[in-house]
């Protein structure tokens, strides 16, 4: 204080005591008389009493809370793009704050006030003049605005808020170095922006090729009795890793409360994948916060501004006329015509898709043909739904990740049946164009190896093959029965020979539907043309097994026991002779009739297999045509963030940082360990997962010792069931399609969005000097 | 002499953030780079023979000795064995385990690939999906071997971490103790149970 007024102050204060002696002597009594009552006593155990308590609880509490905030939350997480710009000057750390001490950032503001920004961000001026409502950004990252994270390179910090950050970035070192009042530790993620615009994200789980709202395919279970022990032992298995699994949950001794840092991962994947827009939001009105340029327009510039005005003028009434008169009557006649292509495939669907009774089969069962046309029938239904989606993907803000899958689907679909197409052109004009050399060959092909193979290996059995000596009689009568079947079926053929060019051109016609569609035709023509092998297969399997089936009970007989059929075991009993006789002569009898009848069994089982093997070949192109993953396979090469697999992190070295500075003394740097957060593209295996899935069905079906035991023993061998077989082919298509009606408003409420959808101007040209536009204030403040 | 026994190694720049990483790799020394050297030259000189001998086969230089080689071998089995020279000549010689620990992130494993083709597969578990680690025990033909168990939520299989090489108790129990300390937040109960296993 200044002498002066410590002079004044002390004249007045004595003026005063002898102005107003009176109040003195009043206190004075007050003392005496307090003295003499024993105030000061009382006065004085009360200040003990207060201070015990203040020693014994607040000051404990205090240090408890102390040190369980420095324990709690030591660990300061920082997620850090890796593309942000490195310069000297200082700015504002703008991004999320997830909780106090993790922080997402997305950017830094250069040269702005960090409390103005606050104040913007708060009120939402930088996305007002944003394409698309900000909310949808609040409600993807989980928060009501973007904060003030932290300062950059600032001169002091005096000012600064302890949870906020401090940033020292410089162009010649790679990381930033940063440091927070509050933390004791810090985790630096460093990430790369993916790229909305060119549909780059990231996700923690792999993206999904494959539509996955199948529960059940509807009404194809038809033979579930078939896989019922397969499906059994499946089941119990299941059944069994999940009671181990449960168990194991009750062996974890200390159940962890997850903090809301481990909880944020979903939201911080979110903000990674918004990043790179808000990014160019901020630094696009960041021009907003500062002073709006004054400088007049020079006539030059002027100029230039009408014409492109002018020329814009021009642009926007010719677009106007189209876009008003023209492209809606394209628009409804072109929706018209899919709607009575739709209408078409609908009732197609429903021929192929009628069963006589449910569990019967339908069309698409038997044939391969039927199967094809119902899948691209599906296709066609799809497409548009598929197409509408995609649209309304364009009303949004292109960091919105969620059509990103439909998007690789639907182009996969069409890519597909496109280069089926096209394959199916050369294949279709070469079929065409050699139909009669096609057709002799297919003539041939059957001749030679259903018909004269057959009477071969038939006349090879009848005598004594290899050795072999079969019951001549038996097997002269076998054989002259399929021998003459053969020749009457080979005649048929013959009469039906001259129709073979005439269905080749039809096959080769229909394959500029897709080369898909061919396969599946030759795939149907196989399973006609060799329907006498089918039907000796299951003539020869029936005799076969039903011999075997007497041999067991004459066998039981032999031992003098039976089959006891109501308790399902063998018992004793008491045959008498002459059944024991006659027993023993049948047995003998058939057991050496035997081989004969296994030969032939044989010889038809061994044609049959070799036929299913052909078609489950037909099958599997048929399948590779429909469903490869091409189009994803191509973005895997293109750009392999399009295809996300989840994220992995890498630990960087530190050492860099540890260069000593100049100005260190201001900055004291926590433990710092530098995380690198990147995206893993989704591998190939994932890719081929169904075909994997597939081949692993099938073989467990095909080689598994149920079926050798069926074909040992003469009985039908169970086909694999459908479901399984084709889940693949379904596997791109919804379980239930739309119906016309869902179509026509999915495709009416589609016209509506395009209107909204502004005319794109084309970009005018720089300006030479500088460019400040009025129009585009700010834009060129942020490069600077 | 150019792998060692597994050992463990710990890279961990501030306390919530720990490397766990087990390898063969031996300490580098003079010689052994000297030998690495060698065998990257073998390898390459080995490779390049062998494409040689491949175009040899395609295109038939006259009277040289790869030619004469690649002639006397038929086609069937020359495709083969160059793919399996290849393969062979792609190998790894050491193996490379680690475990990532981010406090409030997860866990990550990595493993290197058996040939220098393959990317490293790594599998990162965040915190809230980790139900427990813990160190297990089991038979291994004649021998018993711990291991190290992450228990993830939600999923019937359990993540073990090292599985190729499986290293000694000691480095695993190191690893539980340093996992534990890293991942979670220091309190009375984690102690507790570490000195109670």
């Amino acid at each position: 204080m200044h002498p002066f007024s410590t002079v004044t102050l002390g004249i007045f204060v004595a003026g005063y005591i002898t102005a107003r002696w009176d109040l003195v002597t009043r206190l004075y009594e007050l003392a005496i008389f307090a003295a003499e009552y024993g105030v000061v006593l009382r006065a004085a155990r009360g200040i003990v009493v207060l201070s015990a308590f203040f020693l014994a609880i607040f000051v404990p509490v205090a240090l408890v809370a102390r040190r369980e905030t420095r324990l709690h939350d030591g660990l300061m997480r920082v997620f850090w793009p890796t593309d942000i710009r490195k310069s000297d000057r200082t700015g504002v750390v703008v991004g999320w704050r997830n909780s106090t001490l993790d922080v997402f950032v997305v950017t830094i503001l250069e040269d702005v006030d960090a409390h103005n920004v606050e104040f913007h961000l708060r009120s939402g001026t930088f996305f007002r003049s944003g394409p698309h409502s900000p909310s949808r950004i609040y409600d993807l990252c989980g928060h009501s605005s973007m904060h003030v994270l932290g300062i950059s390179n600032a001169a002091s910090q005096s000012a600064v808020d302890p949870s906020w950050v401090c940033a020292k970035t410089s162009t010649n070192s790679r990381y930033p170095r940063i440091s927070c009042a509050k933390a004791s530790s810090i985790q630096l993620i460093l990430y790369d922006r993916p790229h909305p615009k060119g549909m780059q994200y990231i996700s923690l789980n792999p993206i999904a090729l494959a539509l996955g709202d199948k529960g059940s395919l509807p009404e194809d279970v038809a033979s579930s009795e078939d896989d019922s022990e397969e499906t059994k032992q499946e089941k119990a298995i299941k059944e069994n890793r999940r009671k181990l699994a449960e168990k194991l949950k009750q062996h974890s001794i200390v159940r962890r409360i997850a903090s809301a840092r481990d909880k944020a991962l979903p939201k911080i994947v979110n903000q990674v994948n918004w990043s790179w827009e808000l990014e160019q939001a901020l630094q696009q009105n960041v021009g907003r916060l500062g002073p709006r340029p004054k400088r007049g327009l020079s006539v030059s510039e002027r100029v230039v501004e009408s014409a492109t005005t002018m020329r814009n003028y021009v642009l926007v009434q010719l677009w106007t006329l189209f876009s008003v008169y023209l492209f809606p009557i394209v628009q409804k006649a072109f929706i018209l015509v899919l709607l009575f292509h739709r209408m078409v495939a609908e009732i197609l669907l429903i021929v192929l898709e009628f069963r006589a009774k449910p569990g019967y089969a339908a069309l698409k069962d038997i044939s391969a043909t039927a199967q094809q046309i119902e899948i691209r029938l599906q296709q066609f239904c799809y497409w548009p739904m598929q197409y509408v989606t995609l649209r309304q993907r364009k009303a949004n803000w292109a960091s919105v990740t969620t059509s990103h899958p439909d998007y690789i689907r639907f182009y996969n679909s069409l890519w597909l049946v496109a280069n089926d197409v096209i394959i199916g052109m050369a294949v279709g004009s070469y079929i065409i164009e050699h139909k009669d050399w096609v057709a002799d060959q297919i003539r041939d092909l059957l001749r030679t190896y259903t018909v004269e193979a057959l009477q071969r290996g038939i006349s090879w059995l009848m005598g004594w093959p290899a050795g072999l000596k079969l019951n001549g009689e038996l097997a002269a009568f076998l054989g002259d029965l399929f021998l003459w079947v053969i020749d009457y079926w080979s005649s048929c053929i013959e009469t039906l020979s001259p129709m073979l060019p005439h269905i080749i051109w039809f096959i080769g016609f229909s394959s500029f539907a897709g080369a898909s569609m061919p396969i599946a035709m030759f795939s149907d023509l196989l399973s006609v043309l060799t329907m006498h092998i089918y039907s000796f297969y299951l003539a020869s399997a029936r005799i076969y097994h039903w011999q075997l089936t007497i041999l067991r009970s004459l066998f039981h007989l032999f031992r003098g026991k039976k089959h006891n059929v109501l308790r399902n075991r063998i018992d004793s009993c008491d045959y008498d002779l002459d059944q024991l006789l006659v027993g023993t002569i049948l047995f003998t009898l058939l057991f050496f009739l035997l081989p004969t009848v296994m030969v032939f069994y044989l010889n038809f089982a061994i044609a049959r297999m070799i036929i299913i093997s052909l078609k489950a070949g037909f099958d599997t192109l048929l399948s590779c045509l429909n469903h490869f993953p091409l189009f994803a396979l191509m973005l895997r090469l293109k750009d392999p963030s399009r295809l996300p697999g989840g994220i992995h992190f890498e630990l960087r070295d530190t050492h860099e940082s540890k260069i000593p500075d100049t100005n260190d003394k201001l900055f004291n740097e926590p433990p710092t360990s530098i995380i690198y957060l990147k995206n893993i593209p989704l591998p190939f295996h994932d890719m081929f997962h169904q075909y994997f899935q597939m081949a692993h069905r099938i073989r467990k079906h095909y080689l598994s010792p149920r079926v050798l035991l069926c074909l040992v023993t003469g009985q039908f061998v169970p086909p694999i069931n459908r479901k399984n077989l084709y889940s693949l082919q379904y596997s791109m298509l919804p379980a239930r399609r739309a119906t016309v009606w869902e179509m026509w408003r999915a495709v009416n409420m589609e016209i509506d969005i395009p209107q909204k959808k502004p005319f794109h101007l084309p970009n005018i040209p720089a300006l030479q000097n500088g460019g400040k536009r009025p129009t585009g204030f700010g834009r060129t403040r942020s490069r600077d | 002499m150019l792998t060692t026994a597994p050992h463990l190694r710990i890279r961990r720049p501030s306390p919530t953030t720990a490397e766990f990483t087990v390898t063969t790799l031996p300490p580098q020394t003079l010689p052994l780079r000297l030998l690495w050297l060698l065998l990257l030259f073998l390898r390459i000189s080995l490779s390049v023979t062998m494409l040689l001998i491949l175009y040899a086969r395609w295109d038939t230089p006259a009277g040289a000795i790869l030619a004469k080689i690649a002639a006397t071998v038929s086609l069937p089995v020359l495709l083969p064995v160059a793919v399996a020279v290849f393969y062979a000549l792609s190998l790894r010689v050491h193996k490379q385990e680690s475990l990532l620990v981010l406090r409030g992130l997860g866990v990550q494993t990595c493993e290197s690939p058996a040939t220098y083709l393959a990317g490293a597969a790594t599998r990162f578990i965040p915190t809230e999906k980790i139900q427990d680690i813990l160190v297990n025990e089991a038979f291994r033909g004649f021998e018993v071997r711990y291991y190290l168990v992450v228990v993830v939520e939600g999923e019937e299989d359990v993540v073990v971490v090292f599985p190729g090489l499986l290293p000694k108790r000691k480095i695993v129990e190191t690893v539980w103790r340093g996992v534990r300390e890293c991942l979670y937040e220091g309190r009375g109960e984690d102690r507790g149970l570490a000195s109670d296993k």
